[in-house]
């Protein structure tokens, strides 16, 4: 569990090109090591969290509480988000622009390595249909700017109809999130149909099949050109660590899962499901164009919460690839066992349908009892 | 291979504590202690947890395993918590004609598990001792950040404890109703954007429910 929580966080800095920031974080691994019969209170357990005597916060190094230190560190990129924003009055204008949109574009990245964003919703779908990557990074772009429309839609109708958006933009926030949350859920009870009738094995496996080589072959050529098969994703994941050969982009896969991509897939289908996810317009969004507004600077702040939202894709996309790489590992072990497979395929898809439907149902629940955010 | 489905849950997992509710909500009961000669000394507090707080916070401190957590058994994050506490000044404010009151470090600190909810004792001492008599004495318990939701309990919030001067009582403002908060809104909707409140409060300082203890005179 804390590797793959470690794994995730090192892409998303190698993403983010913060990587300098782990340097600060090696020094204190002795600290752990301590055995008294006291338990360490983790920083998780206090009230507040604590500050160094400067009044800076103090923070968690990455060795000792990897969730935790990511956590600080969208916490941070917050503060330095509306402070920046406060600080920006003073200044002339094309550099509030500038700095405005370099932080929201930090800050998209690191956000949506939180919770939310659909990172979940999107990697469990990838489990759950078989499709690529590649599709998935569409949703998640699809989604990502959605999400920035969102946003910019719902501010610019306030700023035109009220004087306080400020009151008002949360009510709205909470509203949209509430509906978010039920379009996911029915996502997710949409897996479950469409997982459940499929249970008779032979005939779904042979119709999946033709699929797939037609799909292949088309991606293929489409690409051809780059001369490579770096740029099909799915592949290179499943490539990790051997030659190029065992899989060959697409058209040599053995007769596993993956057969049916392509099957599930349908442009209105993943725009549905991007329009679940990205329907809540994250409140960073709207702090970032409420204040732009404040600063006589709107446009600017129009085109950072785009970069925000193209921060936000990146993350989204690396999650996604990593649930695909560890699906194609997971195939390809059961790849020697047809029937194997294809159980541990549709079992996928059951758990992940419920997973998803329960997940947004919960959410939903959450999000009527408070106007906080849970997501 | 079967540990393919944890993957997927770990992706669950993995967003869940950082998206915890950062929110803790305190019911705070407190005693205002007096000395001999009627001066106020300090200001006993009790800080009574919410259930998800009293859960993230006793992780682990069950030492014994009896299934109950003893003042023993606590006092590492008791004393982890008081010491975080410091650069937060407690987060109570108090004022005697409208001056900040000198507090030294807190006394008599303890943490007690009941009915399955935490609560913190700390008494913070003042610096000089305050006449009430020469004029009321004002004490804020809040969070300017709203971090933490600081509410005075609804019976009992504040007593006094020692020997009270003759005429003198103790009273605390309910938590703010609908209404009020709503005048408060407008109150600063009419105000400029370098509008500070008086005394150099911060604008949390607005919707704390002040504890005033005040003299006949």
């Amino acid at each position: 569990m804390r590797l793959l929580i470690r794994l995730l966080v090192v892409v998303m800095l190698a993403l983010a090109g913060t990587a300098p920031v782990l340097a600060q974080d090696s020094a204190p691994a002795s600290a752990t090591s301590q055995t008294e019969a006291t338990p360490r209170i983790s920083p998780r357990q206090l009230l507040v969290p604590p500050k160094n005597s400067d009044g800076t916060l103090r923070t968690t190094p990455f060795t000792e509480d990897p969730v935790r230190w990511m956590a600080e560190k969208q916490q941070s990129f917050y503060g330095s988000l509306s402070q920046a924003l406060r600080g920006l009055r003073g200044e002339g204008r094309a550099r509030a622009s500038w700095t405005l949109f370099l932080i929201s574009f930090a800050y998209g990245v690191f956000h949506a390595a939180g919770p939310g964003h659909g990172k979940t919703v999107i990697s469990a779908w990838l489990f759950a249909t078989e499709n690529e990557l590649r599709r998935g990074i569409t949703v998640a772009f699809l989604s990502s700017i959605i999400q920035a429309l969102t946003a910019i839609l719902l501010v610019t109708v306030l700023l035109g109809l009220v004087a306080s958006a400020g009151s008002v933009a949360r009510d709205a926030t909470g509203f949209l999130e509430s509906a978010s949350y039920l379009m996911i859920a029915g996502l997710g009870l949409y897996l479950l149909a469409t997982a459940l009738p499929r249970a008779r094995p032979a005939r779904h496996h042979d119709h999946g099949h033709g699929h797939s080589h037609d799909h292949h072959g088309h991606s293929h050529s489409h690409h051809d050109h780059h001369g490579d098969h770096a740029d099909c994703p799915s592949c290179a994941a499943l490539n990790d660590g051997n030659g190029d050969d065992a899989c060959g982009c697409g058209h040599a896969h053995a007769p596993t899962p993956y057969a049916v991509a392509g099957a599930d897939w349908s442009w209105p289908k993943a725009l549905s499901m991007a329009f679940a996810i990205g329907i809540r317009p994250c409140t960073g969004a709207i702090l970032v164009l409420i204040m732009a507004n404040a600063l006589g600077i709107y446009w600017a702040g129009v085109v950072s919460t785009l970069a925000m939202g193209f921060g936000t894709f990146l993350t989204v996309s690396a999650i996604a690839a990593l649930a695909v790489f560890g699906k194609g590992l997971a195939t390809r072990l059961a790849g020697t066992n047809d029937r194997l497979a294809h159980w541990l395929n549709r079992g996928l898809r059951l758990a992940a349908g419920l997973l998803i439907a329960g997940l947004g149902l919960l959410m939903f629940l959450g999000s009527l009892q408070s106007s906080q955010t849970v997501m | 291979m079967h540990r393919l489905p944890y993957v997927a849950l770990m992706l669950f997992l993995a967003a869940g504590p950082a998206g915890a509710h950062p929110h803790v909500i305190v019911d705070v009961k407190t005693e205002l202690l007096l000395n001999a000669a009627g001066q106020v000394t300090g200001l006993r507090q009790h800080w009574l947890f919410d259930k998800n707080y009293t859960e993230a916070a006793l992780e682990d401190m069950d030492t014994n395993h009896d299934g109950t957590f003893t003042s023993a058994e606590l006092r590492p994050l008791t004393d982890e918590n008081i010491k975080s506490l410091r650069e937060y000044d407690y987060f109570t404010v108090v004022r005697q004609k409208g001056e900040r009151v000198e507090t030294s470090a807190p006394i008599d600190t303890d943490q007690t598990w009941s009915k399955g909810l935490l609560t913190l004792h700390f008494t913070l001492p003042f610096k000089h001792p305050l006449d009430p008599r020469k004029s009321e004495v004002v004490a804020k318990i809040y969070d300017p950040d709203f971090f933490i939701s600081f509410a005075l309990a609804a019976h009992n919030a504040a007593r006094l404890e020692g020997n009270a001067p003759a005429g003198c009582a103790v009273t605390v403002k309910p938590v703010p109703t609908d209404a009020e908060l709503e005048s408060t809104r407008t109150m600063l909707a009419t105000k400029g954007v370098d509008w500070q409140p008086e005394n150099n409060e911060d604008f949390g300082a607005l919707f704390a429910q002040p504890i005033t203890l005040s003299c006949a005179s």
